[in-house]
């Protein structure tokens, strides 16, 4: 027999954590952090972490933060 | 009535023999077909064709969220369900009045090209060609095989096949190089397929007003390698099917009767073009023309409108042979359009399906199936359009319509101009799809091929232009949008196998009413009121059969090439409600061997 531990979580447990932006907010485009309106993104989109960091270092070339 | 007329043949005395196959294999779906045989004259005297399931999607969609509607139309189908994602999609897209960003209709583009190449291919060269293979003639046509035997192929120097009989051996399932060869590329295009829409058959990333998928340069180039690898067979498959077609041409005179039907064609248009499109009923006619793949309707090789408003205003829902009862004395949604044309009781934007199970009587109501019918609006006629598989009505409506125009294809007027770049084995090629003479089986069968390498050139042009949005730093994919509590929103796009609408009325915030239409209720309608028969009756009805099998061992296989040639696709998998807490489930397996004719 498998034996496990206690479930800590109950099964009807939301599955949303309030506080946390959810997707289905209305306008979602602009609360998205990263995301210009001129339908550019800068690395904020992709990371939190020094973000500024990860920007192009020249001007003239596109912004392409990772997925 | 809109039936094809044949001249009618010398009868030699002869008897009627019923034959029929229920369900066909090598199709998706639960398809009868029952016809009445006249041996000594080799012709089919009768023919009805039958579906016995039930969806009901237009049914339970009631009361739900439209927002939910491309998640769940997307399981009417187990092979382009995306298809319908991508249609309801577009219909939403009217009814909240947004539209798609640019980066976005580009990524849906090609995941839609990538559908196209994949479901085409697996359909053509792993349950098509079963029909053709050197096991199959051999045991239907010993006499074509010998001839093949003898019949050097005209395109050996591309595919490497010397003789055509040497074509055949390679379309034998589980064990040809062609079968097994399909089965390959239909795993890096559904790869290509993952990468823009996320999963494969059921989207993940296809939303209204955009996608989920990040635009990065490895998204496209990842893409762009799998469609290279794949270029070469393509290329290679356009001379084995030429081959191929044309020698049963030759072989046997008179094939063209096989599955021919009138040119009654429509095809709703595919591959939006994003610096038209805005998803207005307004402007529908302005950005359908834009489309990549031309919507139109050919009646007798001529096409008698572009016009999505007039395709709209034109769809007819009829009964006549089917197991529901009429909907005239229900509610009207849609009285007028808004351009104010009127809106007819019998359009989907109006119809509410109402079930009434009964009895198989060929007589009578004898399939699931209603009878759409499209009105044409100078003879008044209801036109019973197919969609020739899908392929060949999209060629015919954008070859006649001279309007596409891209580096890759371009539209004569009376050909379509696709063209493929120097690939891994093969130097660059220009195919040319030229407006055969008949709508028959085997033209049917050939477009579809053509139709892959359209796809793949038109997949080449969606990359550029990604790509060069990418180098912008264009990266926009989605954007806001509220649900009315009161719109409609009508999409039209080409499932992989032909014509496919969405029709949505939105009350109260939810779905009051939606009807999609597939390609199959088109090509599988049985007859409707007024006694004109579905495509496929139609298409078989007094078709010469060249089988050499009498009556005892007769495998049907004229008949099945005729009717596998619309690539029917009756939705699998269905739960019926027989009353009294009792579900019948009813599973379907696909039959692969030659022995299944």
């Amino acid at each position: 027999m498998i034996r496990v531990g206690r479930p800590d979580v109950a099964p009807d447990a939301p599955a949303h954590v309030p506080g946390v932006p959810e997707g289905n907010e209305g306008d979602a485009f602009h609360n998205e952090p990263g995301f210009h309106p001129d339908g550019t993104v800068d690395a904020r989109r992709s990371t939190g972490i020094d973000p500024s960091r990860r920007n192009p270092i020249v001007a003239a070339m596109p912004n392409l933060p990772p997925g | 009535m809109t039936a094809t007329d044949r001249a009618p043949a010398v009868e030699k005395p002869g008897q009627l023999i019923e034959m029929s196959w229920d369900p066909i294999t090598r199709i998706v779906g639960n398809l009868g077909i029952y016809t009445k045989i006249d041996f000594p004259n080799q012709r089919v005297a009768e023919c009805h064709s039958t579906s016995s399931l039930f969806r009901g999607y237009s049914v339970f969609m009631r009361g739900k969220d439209p927002r939910d509607a491309g998640f769940i139309t997307s399981r009417i189908c187990g092979i382009c369900g995306d298809n319908h994602t991508t249609c309801s999609i577009y219909a939403q897209n009217m009814a909240y009045g947004i539209k798609t960003p640019p980066m976005a209709e580009w990524i849906i583009n090609l995941g839609e090209a990538a559908e196209y190449i994949f479901d085409h291919t697996i359909f053509q060269d792993n349950l098509i060609f079963v029909d053709f293979c050197e096991a199959m003639v051999k045991d239907t046509n010993p006499s074509v095989l010998a001839r093949a035997e003898n019949t050097p192929a005209p395109h050996a120097d591309v595919h490497g096949y010397r003789t055509i009989a040497d074509i055949m051996r390679s379309f034998n399932p589980f064990e040809g190089e062609t079968y097994k060869q399909a089965l390959k590329v239909s795993r890096i295009t559904r790869e290509m397929f993952c990468l823009m829409e996320g999963r494969h058959v059921h989207p993940s990333t296809l939303y209204p007003g955009g996608v989920g998928t990040m635009p990065t340069p490895t998204l496209f180039t990842d893409y762009l390698s799998r469609l290279l690898q794949v270029l070469d067979f393509v290329k290679k498959s356009v001379a084995l099917n030429d081959d191929v077609f044309d020698f049963f041409y030759e072989a046997l005179p008179g094939y063209e009767e096989v599955g021919r039907r009138r040119v009654l064609l429509g095809c709703w248009g595919a591959f939006q073009d994003p610096a038209v499109v805005d998803y207005r009923y307004e402007s529908m006619n302005a950005w359908g023309k834009a489309m990549y793949v031309t919507p139109g309707v050919v009646v007798d090789g001529r096409l008698v409108t572009t016009d999505l408003v007039d395709i709209n205003l034109g769809m007819r829902i009829l009964l006549g042979s089917s197991y529901y009862e009429d909907w005239v004395g229900e509610e009207p949604f849609v009285t007028h359009d808004p351009l104010g044309n009127p809106v007819d009781m019998r359009h989907p934007w109006n119809q509410t399906t109402l079930p009434a199970p009964g009895k198989r009587d060929f007589g009578d109501k004898y399939s699931w199936v209603m009878s759409p019918r499209w009105l044409h609006p100078e003879t008044g006629e209801h036109l019973a359009l197919d969609t020739g598989g899908g392929a060949y009505a999209r060629l015919y409506t954008t070859a006649l319509a001279d309007i596409v125009d891209t580096p890759y294809v371009r539209s004569t007027g009376h050909s379509v101009q696709i063209h493929l770049p120097r690939s891994h084995q093969l130097p660059e090629q220009t195919l040319e799809w030229r407006i055969p003479l008949w709508s028959n089986a085997i033209e049917r069968d050939r477009a579809r091929v053509y139709f892959i390498a359209y796809a793949c050139a038109m997949a080449l042009y969606f990359l550029e232009r990604a790509m060069a949005g990418l180098r912008r730093g264009d990266l926009k994919v989605f954007q806001d949008f509220e649900v009315p509590d009161a719109a409609i929103g009508v999409g039209f796009h080409e499932a992989v196998r032909g014509v496919l609408s969405h029709h949505l009325v939105i009350r109260d915030g939810m779905i009051a009413n939606y009807h999609p239409y597939p390609p199959t209720p088109w090509n599988g309608s049985p007859r409707d009121r007024f006694g004109t028969p579905g495509p496929y009756e139609d298409a078989i009805q007094d078709m010469p059969l060249f089988e050499e099998n009498g009556p005892d061992d007769f495998r049907g296989i004229d008949i099945m090439r005729a009717v596998r040639s619309f690539d029917p696709c009756l939705p699998c998998g269905v739960h019926m409600y027989l009353g009294g807490g009792r579900t019948l489930q009813q599973a379907h397996s696909p039959m692969f061997g030659a022995s299944h004719g």
